[in-house]
């Protein structure tokens, strides 16, 4: 759902959406530390092999997309991992578009880096294992949401044609959402039980909460 | 950091069989008729989602997928520009394939229809085929896209699966530029 391939979207759409991607790229690159290299890496191959899975649903096919797992974990080095991985699904399987790359990352990891900022410092900071991992399946089924309304908002601006439909939408993205907070809730309870510093994004400070 | 890279390798097997969900069309042409189906990469077909076909800009046949993902419709005469089928499924996916107004002759079936009719009388082709060559390359042109067309949706089909070398390559790529930043950093400080 959020490769969205090349010769569909406006110049202007594409143009401004590769601008803020470039941008949170940029501020992923000032934040990046040795640590953050290595975990990057290994998100940015986890989230592209996750997104090579998919599952019929409806009148289309959906995958994992991660990105509230990848903001909690990496906050703004999601930019990064995202670009990343995307450029090669791109260029390996052409899922997607070289001149939509801005666009999909924009879409996947925006809503990943601000759940990574607004919920993140919760589910690092509290000793409640089951509210870290309701917060962590609440912040995943958002991220889904908010990634096809950023879907549905570039197409509706490139073209009235291709205005999504808020019945399929729900169809496909509802399983989704579920799909990813199940796995987001997973993951977070087992990180915060057998080694909650992988959550932290930064090891520097003693808030290390961006 | 051994069990994220076990888990990385499953992802990367359970992917090899499955695939992800690039949406794809392909259309053949036959005649004055466009025919052919949406397929979403490494399996499944858009069904029951709408379609549209232009001819330029102008909109000239649409309509929803039938059970197989499939769509029909015939072509204007003549075909003035290039035609573009597009798939919409309705939540995000779409894809368009474009076929140039030169895959479309417009005096195909006249052209058989003039042949068969030679034929009949047992004459031989040349004499007309000297007077009306348009009509000759017409049918030749609409026998051999029948014949291609079950290759170019074979070539279609090998073109978006997705290979196993592929996926694990992708991975070991991303590692690896990991790796390298790593060592930069490394040799700076």
């Amino acid at each position: 759902m959020a490769h969205i391939a090349d010769g569909i979207l406006s110049l202007p759409v594409l143009s401004g959406a590769s601008i803020l991607a470039a941008a949170g790229v940029a501020y992923g690159l000032r934040q990046i530390d040795d640590r953050a290299i290595a975990r990057i890496s290994i998100l940015s191959a986890t989230f592209f092999a996750v997104s090579l899975v998919s599952v019929p649903v409806g009148p289309a096919s959906v995958h994992l997309l991660l990105s509230a797992l990848l903001g909690i974990i990496l906050g703004p080095g999601i930019f990064l991992a995202t670009v990343v991985a995307l450029a090669l699904q791109a260029v390996m399987f052409g899922f997607g578009g070289l001149t939509t790359l801005g666009v999909n990352t924009f879409n996947i990891a925006m809503p990943g880096f601000l759940v990574g900022v607004l919920v993140g410092p919760y589910i690092r900071r509290t000793h409640n294992v089951a509210g870290a991992a309701f917060a962590a399946a609440l912040s995943a089924g958002l991220c889904v949401f908010l990634t096809g309304i950023l879907v549905a908002m570039d197409l509706w601006l490139s073209s009235p044609d291709y205005i999504p439909v808020a019945r399929i939408v729900l169809i496909t993205y509802t399983p989704l959402a579920i799909g990813e907070a199940l796995v987001c809730a997973a993951i977070v309870t087992f990180l915060k039980r057998a080694n909650p510093d992988l959550l932290l994004p930064r090891l520097s400070s003693a808030g290390a909460t961006t | 950091m051994i069990s994220v890279l076990r888990w990385l390798a499953v992802l990367i097997l359970l992917s090899s069989p499955a695939s992800a969900h690039s949406l794809r069309v392909f259309a053949t042409v036959s005649g004055e008729e466009v025919s052919g189906y949406g397929f979403f990469v490494g399996g499944g077909r858009p069904k029951g989602v709408s379609w549209n076909a232009r001819m330029g800009e102008i909109e000239i046949a649409s309509g929803t997928t039938d059970g197989n993902g499939g769509f029909r419709f015939r072509t204007p005469e003549p075909v003035s520009a290039e035609i573009t089928v597009a798939i919409n499924t309705g939540e995000g996916h779409v894809a368009s394939r474009t076929l140039p107004a030169r895959r479309f002759s417009a005096s195909v079936d006249d052209a058989a229809g003039d042949i068969a009719i030679q034929s009949d009388v047992s004459r031989p082709l040349d004499d007309k085929n000297v007077q009306k060559p348009a009509l000759v390359e017409a049918a030749i042109e609409a026998a051999v896209e029948r014949q291609l067309a079950p290759l170019l949706e074979r070539v279609e089909q090998m073109d978006a699966r997705m290979r196993l070398t592929d996926v694990i390559a992708s991975v070991c790529l991303i590692l690896g530029i990991g790796g390298i930043v790593l060592w930069a950093r490394g040799r700076r400080s």
